[in-house]
């Protein structure tokens, strides 16, 4: 079952995760015995062992990365406060639009709601009141003298002196 | 206060956590400080993760001058992002994530690769090598041991993108398998295999060398009698 790779070495696909975990130190013990005894029996995982160790031993050379220093954190938040001043910045002609285009639309609405809790709702004036004191109204007559013929409507015009 | 790190309970004097266990318990503490407001918090937060932020970036590029920077933009992505992390995941998992999305932003912006050596080694190189990796002579002095790293980075190089990142945060950097396959959104026994490959490939690349430089040896000690 040993997989061979590009690279020559030459580890069982299955055992492959087993023989990181056993270059960690992170074995539990039932696994430890089962790779055991396959390795017994397996040259190919053994040298792959082998070598993976070696690669341990050459890598432990490499340099980690430095640690910043005190000063990072201070530098990060100074950062922080510079990109926030821009946005607010950035944003301030949008903000200052916006906060117009809010008073401008609660000024229209309390115009409108107040439009229509009192003036809109002023009582239609009743017909009767508008009728004048005195004149007949030739458009609306009282259906109880309505003229009979045209002599009557001249009649009418005539006493309302409206034919003048 | 008297649970909270010496260097938490100097630098935010104005905290006032009360009693909590582990760092994870105090990370949860200090996120939703900040996420009201609290600059002190985030600035502890910065303090308590810069290093494996460093770390990480440092491992991915590999590229010394660039993490510093990286890095800075890793706590601002934070910064402006923390009022919409749940806490569902650990704090450090998330800004790792976040370090890992920064890290290939930059390399994709920048249309850079990481540091790619292409000479070849030399004889005294290699024997240097050679004991080295066979555990009989560590490098000896400051001086070897930088030459040795920098021998160590160029087969670096010479790997697959991945499998020299996985390597370096495993076995340079300190990550864990499960950290790993967390920044990485991998499955843990898919870090485990693509780690081990990625061994036998660094040793591949490593006795290639050693051949090639062998035989470039050979040749000239040839020539030398001839």
């Amino acid at each position: 079952m040993a997989m061979d790779t590009e690279l020559g070495n030459a580890a069982c696909s299955e055992y492959e995760a087993l023989l990181e975990d056993y270059l960690n130190n992170e074995l539990n013990s039932a696994d430890a015995k089962r790779a055991s005894e396959h390795w017994k029996n397996c040259a190919g995982c053994r040298a792959a062992l082998e070598q993976a160790a070696e690669s341990a031993r050459l890598l432990r050379l490499a340099e980690p990365s430095a640690d910043p220093g005190p000063a990072f954190a201070r530098i990060v938040m100074a950062r922080i406060r510079a990109a926030e001043q821009d946005r607010g910045v950035l944003w301030q002609p949008f903000v200052s639009l916006a906060w117009r285009v809010a008073a401008t639309a609660s000024l229209a609405l309390a115009l409108l709601v107040t439009y229509d809790a009192g003036w809109g709702h002023r009582p239609q004036p009743n017909a009767d009141s508008t009728r004048l004191t005195g004149v007949s109204d030739l458009f609306s007559p009282d259906p109880a003298n309505l003229p009979a013929n045209g002599d009557e409507v001249l009649m009418m015009v005539a006493e309302s002196n409206h034919g003048n | 206060m008297s649970n909270v790190p010496k260097s938490m309970a100097a630098s935010a004097p104005a905290l006032s956590l009360p009693l909590v266990r582990g760092e994870k318990q105090e990370d949860r503490e200090l996120v939703r400080l900040s996420q009201n407001g609290t600059e002190a918090a985030f600035e502890e937060l910065v303090r308590r993760h810069q290093q494996r932020v460093f770390a990480l970036v440092g491992g991915i590029l590999r590229r010394p001058e660039d993490v510093q920077d990286v890095a800075q933009q890793v706590f601002l992505k934070a910064y402006l992002g923390i009022k919409r992390f749940d806490q569902r995941a650990a704090f450090s998992t998330w800004l790792y994530k976040i370090a890992v999305n920064e890290c290939w932003d930059y390399l994709r912006k920048r249309k850079v690769r990481p540091l790619v050596y292409e000479a070849d080694l030399s004889e005294e190189q290699v024997s240097r090598l050679d004991g080295i990796v066979s555990a009989e002579r560590p490098p000896q002095g400051p001086n070897e041991r930088a030459e040795t790293r920098e021998l160590l980075e160029r087969m670096l190089s010479a790997l697959p993108e991945q499998d020299r990142q996985l390597l370096v945060l495993k076995e340079v950097e300190g990550f864990s398998v499960q950290e790993l396959a967390e920044i990485l959104k991998l499955n843990v026994n898919t870090v485990k295999v693509r780690l081990f490959r990625a061994r036998g490939r660094i040793m591949d690349v490593y006795r290639r060398r050693m051949a090639t430089a062998n035989k470039a040896g050979t040749a000239s000690a040839g020539q030398r009698k001839g």
